[in-house]
């Protein structure tokens, strides 16, 4: 007995795609669903059931083109996830740490060590990057839903990694900043206390891990012809 | 028809097979070609990531349920949709309009 070619469309239809594993599945679902229909439709109308299949898949169309316009959804719903990730993680991870700071550490003036003028320009920067990028990540998932018949699905997916892999860099950035400047000026200031110490172990986490969505957002927007 | 001149139109097309109803992918797949008595040659898989945009420009929302003893993701117009779709109607009314009156005009200026 030959191989279902239904079976063999999913699975070829499957295994050139990426994003999130649920809609992934639900997308392989909803298409075999489709098959499985269109295959009772044609014994209907007379077709024997490998006529039936082979019909329902040809009416489908090529895996190729199909799994390209998959894609392009599926990259486009994984950059909407990373986003409002990045939209509502970034401002809470940044307060938690400077409540944190104010509540174990203070004000950088009442440390014994003098805090130079430039290190608080650095310090205010990177205060801000959090809400900076948390803001341009909502200003996408807006620009995305209004503009989401408006352009090309492809084009949406690889702005949105970029705007994610923007916004992650960008906190980033801040962050090694803000350890390099603190390194410099007194680098005991990094261990003073173990609980922040532990905050910024779990920061870096938060960061790392987006910054993997970010990047993982991007794979799945590329790979679209 | 070719599937290209289909393309442009399949999101207006989709509202109007969901105007009014609940239905699965491949009855909305079923009702298009009804509809248009056959003549609508698109390749099926490409409703599925058409309707996935219309659900993220939020003209569509969809569920999971059990139809005909079959999980199936069932599609509806949303308020957003509805006023897409009337939206899309006024658009088209007025392109026929403006079309029919140099192409359906049967040569008139060849007669003059």
């Amino acid at each position: 007995m030959g191989t279902d070619v239904i079976d063999s469309y999913v699975t070829d239809l499957g295994s050139r795609l990426q994003g999130s594993r649920k809609q992934v599945r639900d997308l392989l679902t909803e298409t075999r669903d489709s098959l499985e229909d269109a295959t009772e439709a044609h014994l209907g109308r007379g077709l024997t059931e490998q006529e039936a299949k082979k019909r329902a898949v040809e009416e489908f169309g090529p895996v190729r083109e199909i799994a390209n316009e998959y894609q392009a959804e599926l990259a486009v719903a994984y950059g909407t996830r990373t986003l409002v990730w990045l939209a509502i993680v970034l401002p809470l991870m940044h307060m938690a740490w400077e409540y944190g700071r104010m509540l174990l550490v203070g004000p950088w003036q009442d440390l014994g060590t003098p805090t130079p003028s430039w290190y608080l320009v650095i310090a205010k920067a990177n205060d801000m990057t959090s809400g900076a990028a948390s803001g341009v990540a909502l200003v996408a998932l807006v620009l995305g839903r209004i503009l989401a018949r408006k352009y090309d699905t492809k084009l949406l997916a690889k702005l949105a990694a970029s705007i994610a892999i923007l916004a992650v860099g960008v906190v980033l950035l801040g962050n090694v900043a803000i350890i390099a400047a603190t390194a410099h000026v007194d680098a005991s200031r990094l261990m003073q206390s173990l609980p922040m110490s532990i905050a910024s172990l779990i920061t870096w986490t938060v960061i790392i891990r987006l910054g993997l969505l970010a990047r993982r957002c991007l794979s799945c927007a590329t790979i679209v012809a | 028809m070719k599937p290209d001149a289909l393309r442009g139109h399949l999101d207006a097309l989709l509202l109007a097979t969901l105007d009014g109803r609940q239905l699965h992918g491949y009855a909305i797949i079923e009702a298009l070609q009804q509809g248009s008595g056959g003549a609508l040659d698109l390749p099926t898989g490409t409703v599925y990531p058409a309707l996935r945009r219309l659900e993220r420009a939020g003209h569509v929302t969809s569920d999971w349920s059990t139809v005909g003893g079959r999980k199936r993701r069932t599609y509806r117009l949303t308020q957003a949709g509805q006023r897409a779709l009337q939206a899309e109607r006024s658009a088209w009314r007025e392109f026929t309009t403006v079309i029919d009156g140099v192409l359906g005009g049967g040569g008139k200026w060849a007669q003059t």
